[in-house]
């Protein structure tokens, strides 16, 4: 592939170019670090500090750090969590709609639960949870399967082998079931937001069709558990 | 120069490993496969005695130079013959490498390896039949400073001396890199090379006491300059009725924006006559404006007037919060400032629109695949 060129801004923006050319690269030199944005971390004194965030903080005194990407705020309301969700709802480029998709969702989540409050004996008041945000995290945790499937050639044969998975893999599994399962299995004048937030409630209580595919998920897992040593071929 | 060469070659190979005290014709190849003039022309070979002439050349036409430019020839540096050159052979051409350039030849002929082996065939090196003798030599020498360097660590255990602790400074300096590398030892590296050197001299300087073999540490170490160019914060200006304002500029994509932050304010942006509100109806685009305000916790504290034109959107957005951010820089202590950079508020996004390439639809999409 050629070399990349900055369009139209002539040679004033010289950003870096790498002298072999990557499959997948970026326009910031490698040495730049991402930023952090959490007001709190900026605020503490030094002598809480860790050896480890010292030595952070020597790191990122001399090296240059990258801009902050426009979906990264240091408000209380932009949670990293839920801006991946909105990206990976978002359909050819629609932010706007995406945005508008999770807040309306968050919106009914929360609208569900006050009535399930408003109704409740004063007793069980306490056991509702209504805050949108806990629900969504506890519900995308619940969702998370611990161990997938891979596959593995030997021989000819293409046997699906057992595997773990890493954290961010596990959240991405999570994500996309969730987004699949409200795109798909709904009925055709139902709106995304309304189906969305019925889906997390369930996966919040452990049930609903999600957590039965993670469920399958592992079920085939254990199935298969004979070939995990290919693993190591 | 180069058939002469060839010539003496074949001549030396006709007479075959007669009895003779020096190796006359030592053949070079050539390493380099980023320098694009050298590499894609074939393997060159220049003679010792050719280099040498050249050196020679070079020293002479250098203090002719000096003497035609009305200089010294004594204290003439390659910046004065590069500007001397400049002058006196004004070239328009587009690539630097076209233009006529007068430098050291060890620059332009790039360093080559020797021939390795003596008369009868037999090669020098203990290690020449590995195929990548310098690095694996080089391997060699470091575990042995390994070694050295525990057994020295044993020596202050059996003598209940406590082992010394400096933390070397990581930040102030970088590994060679796999090209850097590969120049030093003039031979080709693969990745999985690289990164067990690397491993091996990161594991050398962990130990407690590796001070003792710093100087050889240093050979493979590079001080990264400290990038900190001060930038020059500006000082505060004060308008008719004595408010504190002040000016920051910023850019995103081909956004171009200027705002001006203004003291004892209530919170109030204006944007291109408009307020934000109107002139940015998503919610995303004001968290953006918004964003350096509410990191350094001023946000009903100032009044902003801002200009933006060009770019879309979201960039526009971003121009003026790094205009914004600029800006505040004025108004805010030196560790704040540090702050911000550190969030990302003060660095320009490099990103751009990536160009399409022919042969493709887009800049990474190609066009749909058919068997037929």
């Amino acid at each position: 592939m050629a070399a990349p060129s900055v369009a139209g801004l002539g040679r004033r923006l010289r950003a870096w170019v790498p002298r072999l050319m990557q499959v997948r690269w970026s326009r910031y030199n490698p040495s730049y670090l991402e930023p952090e944005v959490n007001k709190e971390l900026y605020q503490k004194p030094l002598e809480e500090l860790t050896e480890e965030e010292r030595e952070q903080m020597e790191l990122k005194a001399v090296r240059p750090i990258k801009a902050a990407p426009p979906t990264l705020s240091s408000s209380v309301f932009s949670d990293p969590m839920i801006s991946k969700f909105t990206n990976m709802m978002m359909r050819d480029g629609n932010k706007v709609l995406a945005r508008s998709l999770m807040t309306q969702t968050l919106e009914a989540i929360k609208r569900k639960q006050l009535e399930k409050y408003h109704k409740a004996p004063e007793n069980e008041k306490e056991a509702i949870e209504c805050n949108p945000y806990v629900i969504f995290h506890q519900a995308l945790k619940n969702c998370q399967p611990i161990i997938g499937l891979s596959n593995i050639t030997k021989g000819g044969k293409t046997y699906q082998v057992p595997v773990p998975l890493k954290d961010n893999r596990k959240r991405f599994l999570a994500m996309k079931w969730m987004i699949t399962e409200c795109r798909e299995n709904k009925h055709r004048r139902t709106l995304m937001p309304e189906k969305l937030s019925q889906e997390l409630l369930l996966a919040f209580k452990n049930e609903g069709p999600v957590i039965k595919r993670k469920h399958a998920l592992h079920k085939m897992a254990e199935a298969n558990r004979a070939y995990a040593h290919f693993r190591w071929q | 120069m180069a058939a002469a060469a060839g010539r003496v070659f074949r001549l030396c190979r006709r007479w075959g490993a007669g009895p003779r005290a020096q190796m006359l014709r030592l053949i070079y190849t050539t390493t380099a496969v980023q320098r694009k003039n050298v590499g894609a022309s074939g393997p060159e070979k220049y003679t010792e005695a050719f280099i040498k002439k050249q050196i020679e050349e070079f020293n002479l036409g250098k203090r002719h130079l000096a003497n035609m430019m009305g200089e010294d020839p004594e204290t003439f540096t390659q910046e004065d013959i590069d500007r001397a050159i400049a002058y006196l052979f004004p070239s328009g051409l587009f690539d630097e490498q076209a233009r006529p350039m007068m430098k050291h030849p060890r620059e332009i002929f790039p360093e080559q390896r020797k021939i390795q082996w003596g008369e009868d065939g037999r090669p020098f090196h203990f290690l020449f039949y590995t195929g990548k003798q310098s690095y694996y030599s080089l391997m060699h020498e470091t575990y042995e400073k390994l070694l050295n360097v525990e057994k020295y660590q044993d020596q202050l255990i059996a003598q209940d001396l406590p082992l010394q602790k400096e933390k070397r400074n990581l930040a102030g300096s970088r590994w060679l890199t796999k090209i850097e590398l590969e120049e030093m030892l003039l031979e080709k590296l693969s990745d999985d090379d690289y990164s067990r050197f690397i491993q091996l001299l990161q594991k050398l300087t962990d130990l407690p006491c590796s001070d003792i073999e710093e100087k050889y540490i240093q050979k493979f170490s590079k001080e990264l300059p400290v990038q900190m160019q001060k930038v020059v914060i500006e000082p505060l200006q004060y308008d008719e009725q004595g408010v504190a304002f002040s000016t920051g500029e910023g850019r995103r994509k081909t956004a171009r924006a200027t705002a001006v932050v203004y003291d004892n304010g209530t919170g109030k942006m204006t944007v291109n006559g408009k307020d934000i509100l109107h002139y940015f109806p998503v919610l995303q685009d004001r968290e953006q404006l918004l964003f350096p305000f509410q990191f350094l916790g001023r946000i009903g504290k100032h009044d902003a007037v801002c200009t933006v034109s060009g770019g879309g959107r979201s960039a526009q957005a971003g121009a003026i919060r790094l205009a914004c951010a600029k800006a505040l820089r004025s108004f805010v202590t030196e560790k704040e400032v540090e702050f911000m950079r550190q969030a990302g508020l003060l660095t320009v996004d490099p990103r751009v629109k990536e160009r399409k390439k022919p042969g493709q639809e887009g800049a990474r999409r190609k066009f749909t695949w058919k068997k037929r």
